[in-house]
């Protein structure tokens, strides 16, 4: 549980920042930043605050072959800026990668009539527990719906995005309801194809510009079921 | 046409580049960054390969998420830093520190508490250095093996040596003080 109290949250975010945390603890905290404002706040004062003190280790030039090897990992990995940055929110890790592999080998082994042919996970950026999880049915539908407790903050929504693949824009597909959970009749075709979903925080009636204006807080590829 | 980046001399102007994509800025920024990041790493990881790779899946991440970089963070090395550490408590968590520690030259050493004196105020920054000095030692040298060395409760517990109970309360309350006097 995320606390409500100031001293207590403050606590909470300075032993992350810290890194004195428990494991378990610790992705507690990285999957309520998203949504969390109060404590996005807290651990960023903590990271400003405690920063002088990494002056502490002495700096040293790392090896020669760091820069190189950096610039080769590159070389295949998607460029910063295109969605603000596509790259960003494809950054899923083994973990949820795996997680995502196993929702859809039991997806797949269900009932055929009701076998969605595509599944994404979502999460927050940095961690790896499943916030949203999005189903694509036959039938040319989708739905998502929130595995944790999620809100956006005080008169603000979330927004869901898709990107198609190849598309350079993320294209609106709603505001999902405060309940959590999203029922889509149709979903564009090219989504079929793969694709990523994102969800971001915008005004209470959504973006204003067809382009997600607030921060994108949830991440998740679409992965084939079937 | 791509920008000048030989102009751009602060940590924030370079990782705003980066945001729309100029690949140079990002090799500046490693440049200008990289030597305090694997500082920090290697404090932490205390092995060269370890904090080389440590510096490497930073600067991928940078290039890949530069957009989480945002309008409600002041200050760009505070940023980056917080990427290295948490980067490096990962490996630290998972690999435990007994396998960490064959190089004896990168030391175990304790970090002495009179360390924060010799460091004068302009790098530590004043009012950080007058609360951590208004902390007990206890709690100040906790704050400090955590922040610094990566250092968990139990691995802060070993080096002290004092009871695990006890260095968790200190960390909690030097925290807790710490809050206080720094907005004050």
């Amino acid at each position: 549980m995320i606390p409500s109290d100031t001293e207590e949250l403050q606590a909470l975010a300075g032993e992350y920042v810290l890194g004195t945390l428990e494991p378990e603890a610790a992705r507690e905290v990285e999957a309520a930043l998203g949504a969390n404002a109060p404590l996005r706040a807290a651990v960023i004062f903590w990271e400003e605050r405690l920063y002088p003190l990494s002056s502490l280790a002495a700096a040293a030039p790392p090896p020669a072959e760091t820069w190189p090897n950096i610039e080769a990992r590159l070389g295949t990995a998607p460029r910063a800026g295109v969605w603000r940055s596509l790259g960003f929110w494809r950054g899923a890790t083994a973990a949820a990668a795996a997680i995502a592999a196993c929702l859809a080998l039991y997806i797949a082994l269900a009932p055929a009539p009701t076998a969605p042919s595509f599944v994404a996970i979502l999460r927050a950026p940095q961690q790896e527990r499943a916030a949203w999880v999005a189903t694509a049915n036959r039938g040319g539908g989708m739905l998502i719906r929130a595995v944790a407790t999620n809100s956006a903050p005080a008169d603000r929504a979330f927004e869901l995005w898709a990107i198609a693949p190849g598309a350079s824009q993320p294209r609106s597909l709603g505001l999902i309801p405060p309940d959590g959970r999203l029922e889509l009749g149709i979903i564009p075709a090219a989504l079929r194809e793969g694709g990523a979903l994102a969800i971001s925080i915008e005004p209470k009636g959504g973006s204003p510009t067809g382009q997600p204006t607030g921060p994108v807080v949830f991440t998740g590829e679409l992965v084939r079921s079937n | 046409m791509e920008e000048n980046v030989v102009a751009l001399s602060s940590p924030r102007e370079l990782i705003e580049a980066v945001q729309r994509g100029s690949r140079p800025a990002l090799k500046r920024l490693y440049e200008l960054e990289s030597p305090r990041l694997y500082g920090i790493a290697l404090r932490m990881l205390r092995r060269p390969d370890l904090a080389a790779d440590t510096v490497q899946d930073v600067f991928v991440q940078i290039w890949q998420r530069a957009q989480s970089f945002s309008a409600e963070r002041g200050n760009a090395e505070a940023w980056l830093t917080s990427i290295v550490r948490y980067r490096a408590i990962d490996q630290l968590r998972k690999r435990g520190r007994e396998t960490l520690s064959d190089d004896p030259t990168l030391g175990d050493r304790a970090e002495e508490p009179d360390i924060l004196e010799r460091l004068d105020d302009r790098r530590l920054g004043a009012s950080l250095k007058r609360c951590l000095d208004g902390l007990d030692e206890n709690q100040r040298r906790c704050v400090v093996l955590a922040f610094v060395d990566g250092l968990s409760h139990s691995d802060i517990a070993a080096r002290l040596p004092a009871p695990l109970g006890s260095v968790k309360s200190w960390v909690r309350r030097g925290l807790i003080s710490l809050r206080s006097c720094l907005q004050a």
